[in-house]
């Protein structure tokens, strides 16, 4: 017997969905690279120009060129941060509401199923990954209202038709066979 | 809760992850400011030189000076921005992809036509209705599938007497069912 305890833990895959968490990650470096290039344009700038102007101004009352732009370099690493963060966190809002919306109809979909709907469509999503999805669900479903509606078919067949006693038992095993395989 | 109706009746995402992640965000962008305040500091901090000319002289020269190290800073913090913000993205983005995933695998599953079983996400897990809206279908698909195949047995039963009314109550038996699919559309 096999000791459960002891067989080798598999690591735990996180990267499931490249196309889902790719883009996110893209779109998050997209912000922070963006972030970055305007801190790095606007404090260049701004070190030329108040560095010159304390080269002119005179009375060096200063030791070091970091108690000159003290200030403005606080302001400018507050406006990166808040600047990142802000857009950051409209992106994973649009993210949150985007699965809400995507998934929320992937689920109402299902949901019209068990009420015998197999027909009505998932609908698309603004994210690819999520209306693929929708895609499944709705192959899914038509799959399982295919099968019904050709056992359907076949039942009300046999149920009119004017067949021999042995035709009629060997269609009625098929179908009784037909039937177990859904949701099987 | 976590009963089968709490879960169907749970939010898709919960406020809970949607905090944590803003939060998680806040504290690595946080993290990358501090980093790039830390070099920036220790690039600007060294002192002057002790006489007015030679101040002079080093605020002049400093911005074309400070233009590769600015460059080089900002590209630390964008890397290490970018990399922690990654982890934290596959990390939290896992929350729901990794049930997506999970769902793909059960619908190609079932599509196959390999026994289906019941879906339940870790308890972590983000679009757990999800789960409980497909084992909802699946259930009531099974129990429509019992109902006929009852009806179907119910029906052979009367094969022990004559073969007329077997074959009359196998044909009204199919005619129940014909029009019990009849509701699916």
């Amino acid at each position: 017997m096999k000791n459960p305890a002891r067989q080798p833990r598999q690591p735990r895959i996180r990267y499931v969905t490249p196309r889902l968490q790719g883009s996110m990650m893209l779109a998050f470096a997209a912000i922070i690279a963006i972030g970055g290039a305007i801190f790095w344009e606007r404090v260049d700038s701004a070190f030329r120009r108040v560095f010159l102007h304390a080269a002119m101004r005179g009375h060096y009352a200063f030791d070091s060129a970091y108690d000159v732009v003290r200030d403005l370099l606080a302001l400018h690493l507050a406006g990166l941060f808040v600047g990142v963060f802000l857009a950051s966190s409209v992106l994973a809002l649009l993210l949150v509401a985007a699965t809400r919306h995507g998934i929320g109809k992937a689920v109402d979909s299902l949901r019209a199923s068990a009420n015998r709907d197999l027909s009505t469509p998932t609908g698309s999503s603004p994210i690819r990954e999520f209306d693929r999805f929708g895609e499944n669900i709705d192959a899914a479903r038509a799959d399982t209202l295919a099968s019904v509606l050709t056992i359907r078919s076949k039942a009300a067949a046999l149920a009119a038709g004017e067949i021999s006693p042995e035709e009629f038992r060997l269609r009625w095993d098929e179908l009784k066979q037909r039937i177990r395989r859904i949701a099987p | 809760m976590s009963g089968p109706g709490a879960a169907g009746n749970s939010p898709l995402i919960h406020r809970g992850y949607v905090f944590g992640l803003l939060l998680r965000l806040c504290l690595t962008f946080a993290g990358g400011v501090g980093i790039l305040s830390v070099i920036l500091y220790f690039a600007l901090s060294r002192p002057f030189p002790g006489d007015y000319a030679g101040v002079f002289h080093a605020l002049r020269n400093l911005s074309p000076f400070l233009r590769p190290i600015l460059a080089v800073s900002v590209l630390v913090y964008a890397l290490l921005a970018c990399g922690s913000t990654s982890a934290l993205c596959v990390y939290i983005l896992h929350k729901v992809a990794g049930p997506l995933y999970r769902m793909e695998r059960v619908l190609n599953q079932y599509r196959s036509g390999a026994p289906t079983r019941t879906v339940s996400f870790r308890n972590d897990d983000q679009i757990q209705p999800l789960a409980h809206a497909f084992n909802l279908w699946i259930g009531s698909l099974r129990r429509d599938r019992r109902r006929w195949l009852a009806m179907m047995m119910d029906a052979e039963r009367h094969c022990l007497q004559d073969e007329a009314t077997c074959r009359a109550e196998m044909e009204e038996a199919l005619r129940k069912i014909a029009g019990d699919m009849a509701r699916y559309r």
